[in-house]
């Protein structure tokens, strides 16, 4: 009898034992701010929205089909199993989960999925700004691709021309539920002001939280959601509150994660080695997807100058970019030199030109290149002077939107470089919706066409211009999309470089034979080596992030996707 | 010579006045060298020269000669008002303001040179460390810098020179304050006067307008605009000036309201005087005082009102001016703290100065109160 | 019985306010139609990163949001609307503008009202205080720091605040808390500083005016006739002074009331990071959401115009020889 009581005593022990560190490790507590001061989001009625800060919030409530870990692998989502492409390029196969509920308990099936492509996206009522995702070129024509059902939980989307990287998009695909939305269809004011979508109602167990509320301009919150697809076995997620907390600029947000009121918020590269010393945060320095660029103009109303492939190299040589990493991003940047982010699985380094470091960051030889171009004479004492073929000092225009702290900084120093080797800069501070409108978009001189931002070769914009610093977010997953920016009918070639060779380049990489990897490796490295020698544009650098942590939180692992598990993060 | 002589004195009654004939001459003279800046040579003078020169066109032209004239009577004011000590000290903190706007920019660096290498440099005396990330090493190198004479205030975020960008701050905040109250008081006053003495219909229509631009809130007024049409240093002073007349107008009618019923206007009126010369002659030098204290009292409205829009980023880019200043300062609050201290010390002394003088002025014009 | 013709005044007034309104909302709704940003520029902004053709976004989003339509067919349909309650739908937040502004008129409210009691209680006992002891040395003092009051630029004060108190001293969290109840003693503290940083420049003003309103009245000759009579001082200052000095000060903290909204209030709303008015208005100016600018812009108008008939009403009840007709 005493050894049995003794027994069943030291079982009770080890069970409580081992309970209670299963639920000291992972049991949901503890509220988890996020602090921004990038500004609100628009609407969680994602798919009106214009910024990316509306899809993030409705992101937390349900899943898109497959996401990305830090070294690119895909993680299944929504998806059963990844995209299947055909043979042909032409037909993918997606096949979702059968655990998947909306909020009223019923499945969510391929049909949800069908009827947000064709009845939301593709419609004319809701008039949805990107369907460009999801249209093709077909003899002429613009074209969308037909999806259709197939079963509960497989859906098919046809093309009928091909394109290798249509597959990125499709996997950030989210639906909307079919049975709410058929009410609304054909009203775009009362699907805008619907309530179900205006207050995520309809999520059921796609995210790992829920919505609470929101109160514009301070918070967002959410709320665990216990029914988690993903996380309903391990009792994931392990926040019993997820708060975004919208501060009204840096310096409050900044001091709010100093304080210990948040939990994490981005920080800004001059701040970063303040928060080092402090030893209940912990500060990442993480690759992101945008790459800042200085772009020439090579239409007609820019300098002539910049027409020439060996002028625009010269100009390149004389700017550092390691000098303007250091000076402007606090050393938290990386030079760029084409167009294919280095944290893509695409970037190839060899074959790259490397303007503006090492050997190509040369300001003498610079000035010597223009010299061989003519644009600059020989003087007595063997020094050679900068001028344009007028033989007067250079000046030229550099544009770009005001109030980016960012922006602004880049644009003075590369002023100060270029001075360096005798051309006057002026810059020119722009507000957004004026450099979108008088010298992004063009159009034919004495024309009746409409503005764009693309009308073809000899399409000017309305104010003169010769350089503009800009930032684009690339996809790394799909830099082909680059191609609205260099090619000859790209509807983002703004600054109008036309070259036969890289528009057949950008074609094939888009076409059959890129399905194999291997091939699309080549013409990538093709591409990127074509490119970073023409210098259209100067790619000047890539930034890190500094995101700051409270030292509490675990589970992260930081990189380019660190978000992807986040529903994994908990409280130690 | 005698018939150039008389032709000149012929052409000075017409236009009123020989000073009127100078200032149209001068004016002339200014408006063609503006013309031949826009479309001939480039530059030859900074905007803001410009308006120094036109302001002080005006002033040698319409204030000084009155004063010369009626000595006795400035000075029967100036006793009054050299009594109020806070009043005196103001006027020597602006014309200090005045004399540093003019002759500072010879004296200093340019405030728009940028240079990355000098950023974030405290005033003498003071210094800070900043960290610079090593992307091979990944270490954070720590830099102290303390401050050098070169650069007495500090500089900021840039490496711009503090003391200059403040100097062109007072030079901003001098040109904004003169002109958009001018156009406010000058606005102000046409309306009151003439609302006040053609009374009826007139000052019915007149005043239900200024009561719907009364109801505007102004601050907001002021954001939308500049927002929707650009951020342009004159552009702001008009706007500023175009909305902000309300109160003086006002003030003004209420004021003439009063000395319409008076008898020397009722005696000018006998004698078949015109209605614009009783309004320019008689009821407009009698409301002087009131808009000079105005004037001065709502000089500072608008010099924060300027520096309120810089603050939220609307002001004008090219230009530096105290709020711009503030609004970089801001961000370095915690580690470069003297970027937003100095403008914000200068912002403030500036329209105490002002509240001074006004509340002065107003003290001595009164002949109620006993200074 | 005595005042009929307040009545018709009352009437009349009423007419213009609707008048003035009707005035306010034109200009408003005309100014930002008419500026050249339009609601495509934000899908623009993200078409760098997503590389779409422009033109058909544009397209898109004017259809959606019936910009594509002539102008006056856009204000018809919005006063039409608006009188049918409809005040419009936000589309910077996605939501109604009348929903908005009740979830965030709170905000500005207590701010503004405790501001007001803050700065007229200390405001009119200084003033008080120095009128009666004129030339003292508190009487200069009060006077300078009055001076002080009014100058400094309300939002550099409030971020000195900041800096001050919550970053060097911790005393106070360095944002606006909203989950904190608002009838609770945290969030009176937490409305210490933004209260102070508005408070101080009305608080000058009233200092002021109450102090000039008293010594005018107090050279009066009623004062030396009650004071003959015998009556304490305490009773001349406070009943018979005091009551003819605080008519133009009603006005004056009257008006501030209404138009501190979308004034100083705005500028330490976003200071603080207090999701007031002011917020929300210079929010929706930069999203181009005309519906909320226009909203805000007549509700403001609005207070302004029946605080000014309040006013005016109350003047004939506290002055009776004040008369409209």
């Amino acid at each position: 009898m005493g050894k049995l009581k003794i027994f069943v005593l030291l079982l009770m022990i080890v069970g409580l034992i081992t309970s209670s560190c299963q639920a000291a490790a992972k049991e949901a507590r503890g509220v988890y701010i996020s602090g921004t001061s990038a500004g609100d989001a628009e609407t969680l009625n994602w798919i009106l929205a214009a910024d990316s800060a509306s899809f993030g919030y409705a992101g937390h409530t349900i899943d898109s089909l497959t996401t990305y870990d830090n070294e690119w692998r895909i993680q299944l989502r929504c998806a059963a199993k990844d995209v299947e492409v055909s043979e042909d390029g032409l037909v993918y196969t997606v096949t979702i989960r059968d655990d998947l509920k909306w909020s009223d308990g019923s499945q969510v099936t391929a049909e949800d999925y069908v009827y947000t492509l064709k009845n939301l996206m593709f419609s004319d009522w809701l008039n949805y700004p990107y369907k460009s995702d999801w249209q093709e070129e077909v003899d002429g024509e613009t074209v969308l691709v037909t999806p259709a059902v197939v079963n509960e939980t497989t859906f098919t989307i046809t093309r009928q021309t091909v394109d290798p990287e249509f597959i990125y998009n499709l996997r950030t695909l989210v639906p909307y539920p079919k049975y709410i939305a058929v009410k609304y269809e054909g009203d775009v004011d009362a699907f805008t002001q619907a309530p179900e979508f205006n207050n995520l109602t309809y999520t059921g167990n796609l995210g790992p939280y829920k919505f609470v509320e929101w109160v514009r301009n301070d918070k967002f919150v959410l709320e665990r959601n216990p029914e988690y697809y993903l996380g309903k076995d391990v009792g994931a997620p392990y926040f019993k509150q997820y708060i975004v907390k919208i501060f009204g600029s840096p310096a409050t947000c900044h001091a709010a994660l100093e304080a210990r009121d948040i939990t994490y918020t981005g920080i800004d590269p001059d701040k970063v080695g303040k928060f080092k010393k402090m030893d209940w945060i912990n500060v990442h320095t993480v690759p992101t997807t945008g790459y800042l660029l200085m772009a020439y103009n090579m239409r007609d109303n820019g300098w002539e100058g910049l027409k020439h492939k060996e002028v625009r190299q010269a100009l390149s040589m004389a700017i550092s970019k390691e000098l303007m990493i250091e000076q402007v991003l606090y050393g938290f940047g990386e030079p760029a030199f084409s167009f294919i982010p280095n944290t893509s699985p695409w970037y190839i380094e060899e074959g790259i030109a490397k303007y503006g470091v090492g050997s190509l960051l040369d300001k003498e030889k610079a000035k010597e290149r223009l010299l061989e171009a003519g644009y600059a004479i020989k003087k007595a004492d063997g020094s050679i002077e900068v001028k344009d073929k007028e033989g007067k000092p250079l000046t030229l225009t550099l544009v770009t939107n005001a109030g980016n702290e960012l922006h602004e900084n880049v644009c003075h120093l590369i002023k100060q470089e270029l001075s360096a080797i005798g051309i006057e800069v002026e810059l020119k501070f722009v507000p957004w919706a004026t450099e979108l409108r008088k010298y992004l978009m063009n159009k034919a001189p004495g024309s009746e066409q409409e503005l764009r931002y693309n009308n073809g070769v000899g399409a000017v914009s309305e104010e003169s211009w010769d350089m503009l610093v800009i930032i684009f977010g690339s996809n790394p997953l799909s830099p082909s999309g680059s191609n609205v920016f260099y090619t000859a009918e790209g509807g983002l070639n703004f600054w109008g470089y036309f070259n036969p060779q890289v528009d057949e380049l950008f074609k094939r990489v888009k076409s059959e034979e890129a399905l194999d990897e291997k091939v699309r490796e080549q013409i990538y490295a093709e591409l990127s080596a074509l490119i970073s020698e023409e210098q259209p544009t100067n790619f000047l650098a890539f930034q890190l992030a500094t995101p700051g942590f409270q030292k509490n939180v675990r589970g992260i692992e930081p990189g380019i996707n660190m978000g992807y598990n986040y529903h994994l993060w908990y409280f130690e | 010579m005698t018939k150039g002589l008389k032709s000149i004195t012929h052409i000075a009654r017409k236009v009123g006045g020989v000073r009127n004939l100078l200032f149209i001459l001068l004016a002339a003279l200014l408006g063609l060298t503006i013309l031949l800046d826009i479309r001939v040579v480039e530059k030859i003078f900074d905007p803001l020269v410009y308006l120094y020169l036109a302001v002080g066109i005006v002033v040698a032209l319409y204030v000084i000669p009155p004063l010369y004239t009626s000595r006795r009577l400035v000075q029967y004011y100036w006793q009054r008002a050299r009594r109020n000590r806070l009043a005196v000290v103001g006027l020597a903190f602006i014309l200090f303001l005045i004399l540093l706007a003019i002759i500072g920019p010879f004296l200093t660096a340019d405030p728009t040179e940028i240079n990355f290498e000098e950023k974030n440099l405290p005033p003498p005396g003071f210094t800070l460390q900043e960290t610079v990330y090593h992307l091979e090493t990944q270490q954070f190198i720590t830099k102290t810098a303390s401050g050098i004479w070169e650069h007495p205030l500090g500089t900021d975020n840039k490496g711009r020179d503090l003391l200059a960008m403040i100097i062109s701050g007072a030079r901003v905040s001098l040109l904004v304050g003169l002109f958009a109250t001018g156009i406010a008081i000058v606005l102000g006053t046409l309306i009151g006067v003439i609302s006040a003495y053609l009374g009826g219909k007139t000052d019915n229509v007149l005043m239900r307008f200024t009561d719907i631009m009364m109801t505007f809130p102004f601050f907001l007024l002021l954001v939308l605009i500049v927002f929707l049409f650009g951020p342009n240093l004159v552009f702001i002073v008009l706007v500023i000036g175009l909305t902000g007349w309300t109160g003086t107008a006002r003030l003004i009618r209420s004021e003439t309201l009063s000395l319409r019923t008076r008898e020397f206007i009722m005696a000018s009126k006998a004698l078949g005087a015109s209605d614009g010369r009783i309004i320019l002659a008689h009821l407009i030098p009698n409301v002087v005082s009131l808009i000079i204290v105005i004037a001065t009292l709502s000089i500072p409205g608008v010099i924060l009102a300027e520096a309120a829009l810089s603050f939220i980023g609307l002001g004008d880019p090219a230009v530096t001016s105290w709020g711009m200043v503030l609004r970089a300062g801001q961000q370095t609050l915690d580690t470069a703290w003297w970027v937003a201290v100095a403008p914000g010390i200068m912002l403030f002394l500036t329209v105490l100065a002002f509240n001074f003088v006004g509340d002065g002025l107003r003290d001595a014009f009164d002949p109620r109160s006993s200074v | 019985m005595k005042k009929t013709w307040l009545r018709d005044y009352i009437i009349k007034r009423l007419l213009y306010a609707v008048i003035i309104a009707w005035g306010v909302l034109t200009i408003t709704f005309v100014l930002v139609r008419v500026g050249p940003t339009s609601p495509a520029d934000k899908y623009l902004a993200n078409l760098a990163s997503r590389g779409q053709d422009a033109a058909q976004v544009i397209a898109a989003i004017e259809a959606r949001y019936g910009l594509d339509q002539p102008i006056y067919e856009q204000y018809i349909n919005y006063v039409f609307n608006l009188f049918r309650g409809d005040w419009g739908w936000s589309f910077s937040t996605s939501m109604p503008v009348m929903e908005l502004i009740k979830t965030h008129w709170i905000y500005s409210f207590q701010l503004v009202l405790l501001s007001s009691i803050f700065a007229a209680l200390l405001g009119i006992s200084i003033g008080i205080y120095s009128a009666v002891r004129q030339y003292s040395k508190t009487d200069y003092i009060a006077t300078f720091f009055s001076f002080i009051g009014i100058s400094i630029p309300n939002f550099w004060l409030g971020v000195m605040l900041i800096l001050l108190f919550s970053v060097q001293f911790g005393l106070f969290k360095t944002y606006y808390d909203t989950s904190i109840p608002l009838l609770s003693l945290a969030n009176l503290k937490q409305l210490i500083l933004p209260v102070i940083t508005l408070g101080t420049g009305m608080l000058a003003g009233y200092t002021r005016y109450t102090r000039s309103a008293m010594l005018d009245n107090l050279r009066k000759e009623f004062v030396r006739t009650a004071r003959a009579k015998g009556l304490p001082e305490r009773t001349v200052i406070g009943k018979h002074v005091f009551r003819n000095a605080i008519l133009p000060l009603i006005t004056i903290i009257m008006f501030d009331l209404g138009s501190i909204v979308f004034g100083g209030a705005y500028l330490t709303e976003i200071v603080f990071g207090i999701p007031g008015l002011g917020r929300i208005s210079f929010n929706a100016i930069f999203a181009d959401d005309y519906a909320v600018v226009v909203t805000v812009t007549l509700i403001s108008a609005f207070l302004i115009l029946m605080i000014n008939l309040i006013t005016d009403i109350t003047y004939t009840y506290l002055d009776p020889r004040i008369r409209y007709d």
